[in-house]
C-alpha cells in the first residue's frame, strides 16, 4: 500500500507534455470520427461516443500502467507473449470473418484484434530478453532470438491475412536489436535485403513484360510469395497513379483528392464534401481514412499540425528512452516509439498516396478500441520509464 | 557494448524518424498546395451530372387560312455500328456488305468504318426512313444499332425552299427561316445539372440548375402557298419557254409589306440541302443585285413628279430616238419625235427618262432615289439581304443621271424594285417587307407578331396617285406591258428589258427581262415583280415577264377576292359572288 502511494506520487513527474499531445490527438480523433460519420442514421453514426469511451478507459490504463513499474515486465511478459499467440491462433479458426480475413475475436460482444495485441507482446517480451538482469549484463543474446520471437506473431497475422499489420514487425524488431547495441553489419544487410525485397515484389507487378515474363509466369511467381489478387491491385494501382480510378483506384485517388482540395485551411469541420457525399468510402472513413477527412477539412495546416502533435508524441518517447535508468526502459521505449511511428508513417503515407494501400490504423486519432487502449497502455509503459529516469 | 554507443544510436534513430516525418510534410505541401487546383476541380468533375433533354422542333407554317404546314419533323433512324464487337466476331466484311446493300451505301467505306479497333460507336447511316431502318432491324447483325432521332422533313420539298431554308444535320437551322428563326424553333433543350454523391445518386438539395424543356414555337408565314403555288407554276413554265437561266418572283402586300409569294430559280430540296449548290440556293429575290433598265425610270419620273419640275403632261423632245449627250450616244427601242411624260413611261423612252433626270439635277434624284430605299436594305426578315448599289451623287459623273434614269449604273435586288412599286401604290409610303406573321409557342402563346411598319414616304400621295394612273397606262393598247393586262381590272406597271453589265460593257446577247406592277391601279391590293434572267432568244420584259405577271395577277385577284371596279355598287355582290363559282 505503502508503495502505492508512492508510486501514485511519482504521478507528479511524468511528462505532461506528452499527455497533453496524447489529449489532443484523442480529441482530434473524436472530432472527426463525428465528422466523417454525420450522414449516416446507423448505429455506426454514434462511433464517436464509442471512442471517448474507449480512450477514456484507455487513459486509466494509460494512468495505471504509469504508476506500475515497468520493471515488473520482466516477470509477466513472457505469458502475454504466449497468451497473444494464443490469441493469434485462435483467431485463425474463431474469428470473426470480415471481407475475407479473420482478424477479430469476440470476447463478451466486444471485439478483440489479436494483431495488435501480437505487436506489444513482441514489443515487450523483446525488451525483456535484449535486456537481461543485471549480474549477466554484458551478454546480449544472439539476435536470432529475437526475430523467432517476432517471426511467429508475424507469421499467424499473415496468416488472417494482415499483410499490412505483419509488415510492422519489421522495423520494430530492427529498431530494438540497434539500440540494444546489436551489431551493425547484419541490420544493415537485413535492411538491404528487405529493400531488394520489396523491389523485386513492385518490379514483379509493374514491369513483367519489359523484364520478359509471360503473364502465367508472374502468376506462379505471386502464388510463390502468397501474394493476394487485391494485394496486386493495390500495388499497381499505387505504381500506376491513374489505373482504373472507378475500381481498385478508387480509395486512393478519392483521398488524395480530399487531402489536396483541402488546400490550405481547409473546407471547416463537417464540411469535407469528399467525406460528406461519401467519395471517401465510408466504411474507412472513420478508420484507415480518418486522416483524409481531417486533411479535407482543416487543410494544410490541419493536417501539419497532426503530424507536428506525432512528432511531438515520438520526441517524447525517444527522450523517455535516453534518460532510462536502464536498458529495460530504453529498448521498451524505443520499440513502442517505434511502433507508433511506422503506423503514423505508413497510414498517413498511403492516405496521401506515398505507399499502397494498407489497412494500418493511425494510433489514437482511428477510430477501433483494441488499438485504442493497446496505444494508451504502450503510452502508459513510456510514462512509467519516464517517471522513474535516472540522475533524479 | 558501452552506454556512450548507445545514445549515439538514439541519435541516429531519431534523425531517421524526423527525416521520414519530414517527407509526409513535404507530400502534404505537395498535395495541399501544389496540385490543389487539379485536385479541387477533378473532385467537382467527379461530382457534377449534366442531363439534357431534347425538345422537337416548331413548325414552320403558312398564312393562308388553313394553316398549311411547311416545315415539320417525322421520326428516324440512326444506324451505327460498334467496331470493337465487329472486330471480336471477325464478321466486319459479311455485315458491310448486308448493311450497305440495304442503305445503298458502298460496301468498302462501310467496311472501313466498321474497321475501327478502337471505337466503339461510328454512325453508318443518319436520319434513315423508317422502312428502311426495320430493313436493317430485321437483319438482326451483331453489333450494328439503330437509335431513335427525328429529322426535319419539308412536305412541299422544292417549294419556297429559300424562304424556309434547312436545317444542318447537328439541328441548327442554317438558312432562311430554319436560320434566323432557330431561337425560337429549337426550343430550349430540357437541361438538369446536378451533384451527385459517392454512389452516383444525384443529390436534391445539391441540385444546381434545372430548366424545363420546352418544344420549339411554331413560326406562322406570310406567305400564302396557294399564291406561291400559282407563282412558282407560272415561272417554271416561263422558265422553260423562254430558256431563263435564273428567275425571281415576289408578290408583296401593297398596304402592310406582307410578303404572299416568292420564287427564285433555280431552286433545291431542303429534304437533301447536301447536294444543293450555292447558286441553287441563293435566294435572288433579296440577295442577287441586277441592273433594273426601264423599270427603274418609275423612281426618276415618280421624283420629277413631287419636285414640280414636270407634268404628265409636259412634252419632251425625244430626238427620233438618238441623243448625243456629253459624248455619248442615248438611242430608245422604238423612235419618236416627242413623249409628254406619261407616254414617256408608257412608252419606255430612254431619251426622256434621261433628260427629266438631268433636268432634276444628281443631288435630287440621289435624294429620292435613296427615299425609296435604293442603296440600302429594307430590313425583311430573312437572313442574306443585300441592299443594292447606288454610288453617292458627289461620285457621279456628268451622264451618270441620264443612264440611272434608264436602270443602268444602278443595281437593286427584285425586292427593291418591287419596294419603288409599292411605295408608290400605298400612296407614297415605303413598308417594310415581312414573311414572318407570328411566333406561336406549343402552348398557344403568340411569342412574336410582326405588324406592318412604314419606313418612310418617298413621295406625296397626291404625286403618287399621279404616278399610278400614268403606269396603268402601260398595260393599256400601245404600252410596252399589254400582255400584263388582266381582264376587267386596271393593272399599273412597267416592263424593263436591261442588257447585262459583261467584262465592263453590256451584252447584245443577255439580258434581265422584267415586269414590276400593283392591281387594281387605283386601289392598290398587291404588287409583283417577274424578273427573269437571260431569256433566250426573246428578252424583252413586255414579252418574257409580263405574261407571267397577267396570267398569275388574274388568279391572285380572284383567290384574294378582288371585285373588277363595276358600273354600280349594287351589281358588285353579284359579279362577286359569280367570281367564287368561276373555276
Amino acid at each position: 500500500m505503502r508503495e502505492f502511494l508512492s508510486n501514485l506520487r511519482l504521478l507528479r513527474r511524468m511528462n505532461w507534455l506528452m499527455l497533453a499531445t496524447i489529449c489532443t490527438l484523442i480529441a482530434v480523433g473524436v472530432l472527426f470520427i463525428y465528422s466523417a460519420t454525420q450522414t449516416r442514421d446507423d448505429s455506426t453514426a454514434r462511433l464517436f461516443q464509442m471512442q471517448l469511451k474507449w480512450a477514456l478507459a484507455g487513459l486509466v490504463i494509460y494512468l495505471a500502467t504509469t504508476v506500475t513499474d515497468y520493471r515488473k515486465l520482466r516477470d509477466v511478459s513472457w505469458w502475454f507473449y504466449v497468451m497473444a499467440v494464443i490469441l493469434l491462433v485462435a483467431v485463425l479458426f474463431f474469428g470473426t470473418r470480415i471481407y475475407g480475413a479473420r482478424r477479430w475475436l469476440m470476447f463478451l460482444g466486444v471485439g478483440v484484434q489479436p494483431s495488435e495485441l501480437g505487436k506489444l507482446a513482441v514489443i515487450l517480451a523483446g525488451a525483456t530478453l535484449l535486456s537481461p538482469p543485471a549480474e549477466k549484463y554484458e551478454r546480449i543474446p544472439s539476435m536470432w532470438w529475437l526475430f523467432l520471437l517476432a517471426g511467429i506473431p508475424m507469421l499467424l497475422v499473415m496468416k488472417e491475412p494482415d499483410l499490412g499489420s505483419a509488415l510492422v514487425y519489421a522495423p520494430l524488431v530492427m529498431a530494438m536489436l540497434y539500440v540494444a547495441g546489436a551489431p551493425s553489419r547484419p541490420l544493415v544487410l537485413m535492411v538491404l535485403s528487405g529493400v531488394v525485397l520489396v523491389t523485386v515484389v513492385l518490379g514483379a507487378v509493374a514491369l513483367p513484360a519489359r523484364l520478359g515474363v509471360t503473364p502465367e509466369g508472374q502468376d506462379r511467381f505471386f502464388r510463390a510469395i502468397r501474394l493476394s489478387d487485391y494485394q496486386r491491385d493495390r500495388i499497381e494501382v499505387f505504381l500506376q497513379p491513374g489505373k482504373d480510378p472507378m475500381g481498385t483506384g478508387w480509395n486512393k485517388r478519392q483521398s488524395e483528392i480530399a487531402v489536396g482540395s483541402g488546400g490550405l485551411t481547409g473546407k471547416g469541420f463537417l464540411k469535407g464534401t469528399q467525406n460528406l457525399l461519401g467519395f471517401l468510402p465510408r466504411t474507412v472513413a472513420p478508420t484507415d481514412f480518418i486522416f483524409s477527412v481531417i486533411a479535407e477539412e482543416t487543410g494544410f495546416a490541419g493536417s501539419v499540425m497532426v503530424l507536428v502533435l506525432y512528432g511531438l508524441l515520438l520526441a517524447c518517447g525517444l527522450y523517455a528512452a535516453m534518460v532510462a535508468r536502464d536498458k529495460l526502459g530504453r529498448v521498451l521505449c524505443v520499440g513502442i516509439v517505434t511502433m507508433i511511428f511506422t503506423h503514423v508513417f505508413v497510414n498517413m503515407a498511403m492516405t496521401i498516396g506515398l505507399v499502397p494501400i494498407v489497412g494500418i490504423p493511425l494510433p489514437l486519432v482511428s477510430y477501433g478500441g483494441t488499438f485504442m487502449v493497446m496505444t494508451l497502455f504502450a503510452l502508459g509503459l513510456i510514462q512509467s520509464v519516464y517517471v522513474r529516469r535516472s540522475g533524479l | 557494448m558501452t552506454e556512450k554507443h548507445g545514445s549515439a544510436r538514439y541519435f541516429v534513430l531519431a534523425i531517421m524518424l524526423s527525416l521520414a516525418m519530414t517527407g509526409l510534410a513535404v507530400r502534404l505541401v505537395f498535395l495541399h498546395l501544389g496540385a490543389g487546383e487539379q485536385s479541387r476541380s477533378m473532385s467537382s468533375k467527379t461530382r457534377t451530372y449534366k442531363e439534357t433533354l431534347a425538345v422537337p422542333r416548331g413548325r414552320i407554317l403558312d398564312g393562308g387560312p388553313s394553316a398549311n404546314i411547311l416545315a415539320a419533323n417525322v421520326g428516324a433512324k440512326d444506324v451505327w455500328a460498334d467496331p470493337s464487337v465487329l472486330i471480336a466476331s471477325n464478321k466486319v466484311g459479311v455485315v458491310a456488305s448486308q448493311v450497305a446493300a440495304v442503305l445503298g451505301l458502298n460496301p468498302t467505306e462501310t467496311a472501313t468504318l466498321m474497321n475501327q479497333e478502337r471505337r466503339r460507336f461510328v454512325y453508318l447511316a443518319r436520319y434513315v426512313p423508317d422502312e428502311q431502318a426495320d430493313a436493317v432491324a430485321r437483319l438482326k447483325l451483331p453489333g450494328i444499332h439503330l437509335s431513335d432521332t427525328t429529322t426535319r422533313s419539308y412536305p412541299q420539298g422544292e417549294m419556297l425552299c429559300h424562304i424556309l431554308g434547312f436545317v444542318n444535320h447537328d439541328g441548327v437551322g442554317s438558312w432562311g427561316i430554319e436560320q434566323c428563326m432557330d431561337k425560337y424553333l429549337k426550343g430550349t433543350p430540357g437541361l438538369l445539372e446536378s451533384q451527385l454523391d459517392g454512389r452516383r445518386r444525384e443529390m436534391l438539395d445539391r441540385r444546381i440548375q434545372e430548366i424545363q424543356p420546352r418544344d420549339g414555337a411554331d413560326v406562322v408565314l406570310t406567305i400564302d402557298q396557294n399564291l406561291q403555288y400559282m407563282l412558282e407554276k407560272s415561272i417554271d413554265a416561263a422558265m422553260e419557254k423562254h430558256r431563263a437561266k435564273a428567275a425571281s418572283a415576289i408578290i408583296q402586300r401593297v398596304r402592310t409589306g406582307e410578303i404572299l409569294a416568292m420564287v427564285n430559280r433555280p431552286g433545291f430540296n431542303p429534304n437533301d440541302f447536301r447536294s444543293a449548290t450555292d447558286e441553287q440556293k441563293l435566294n435572288r429575290a433579296i440577295g442577287y443585285v441586277y441592273e433594273p433598265g426601264s423599270t427603274f425610270k418609275v423612281a426618276v419620273i415618280a421624283a420629277a413628279l413631287n419636285e414640280g419640275i414636270v407634268t404628265p403632261t409636259t412634252m419632251f423632245n425625244t430626238e427620233n430616238g438618238r441623243w448625243l449627250y456629253q459624248k455619248k450616244v442615248l438611242r430608245d427601242y422604238h423612235p419618236y419625235s416627242q413623249l409628254n411624260v406619261a407616254d414617256i413611261i408608257k412608252k419606255s423612252s430612254n431619251i426622256g427618262a434621261a433628260k427629266i433626270a438631268i433636268m432634276l439635277g444628281d443631288e435630287r434624284l440621289d435624294r429620292y432615289l435613296r427615299g425609296f430605299n435604293i442603296g440600302s436594305r429594307l430590313g425583311i426578315d430573312l437572313p442574306g439581304e443585300e441592299g443594292g448599289i447606288l454610288a453617292p451623287a458627289s461620285k457621279w459623273s456628268s451622264i451618270s443621271s441620264s443612264r440611272i434614269a434608264i436602270g443602268q449604273g444602278v443595281a437593286v435586288t427584285p425586292l427593291q424594285m418591287l419596294g419603288i412599286m409599292c411605295g408608290i401604290a400605298n400612296d407614297g409610303i415605303m413598308m417594310r417587307p415581312y414573311v414572318i406573321k407570328e411566333v406561336v409557342s406549343p402552348n398557344g402563346t403568340v411569342l412574336v407578331r410582326h405588324e406592318p411598319q412604314a419606313l418612310g414616304r418617298c413621295i406625296r400621295s397626291d404625286t403618287a396617285a399621279v404616278m399610278r394612273e400614268i403606269l396603268a397606262h402601260v398595260t393599256e393598247p400601245g404600252g410596252t406591258g399589254t400582255k400584263a393586262a388582266v381582264e376587267g381590272f386596271k393593272v399599273a406597271g412597267k416592263t424593263g428589258t436591261a442588257q447585262k453589265p459583261v467584262k465592263g460593257h453590256y451584252s447584245e446577247t443577255d439580258y434581265m427581262a422584267s415586269f414590276v406592277g400593283f392591281m387594281p391601279a387605283d386601289d392598290p391590293e398587291f404588287g409583283m415583280i417577274v424578273v427573269m434572267d437571260e431569256p433566250q432568244p426573246l428578252h424583252t420584259g413586255g414579252i418574257v415577264s409580263a405574261p407571267v405577271f397577267g396570267e398569275v395577277a388574274e388568279q391572285a385577284a380572284r383567290y384574294l377576292g378582288l371585285l373588277p371596279p363595276g358600273p354600280a355598287i349594287e351589281d358588285r355582290s353579284a359579279i362577286a359572288s359569280q367570281a367564287r363559282v368561276t373555276p
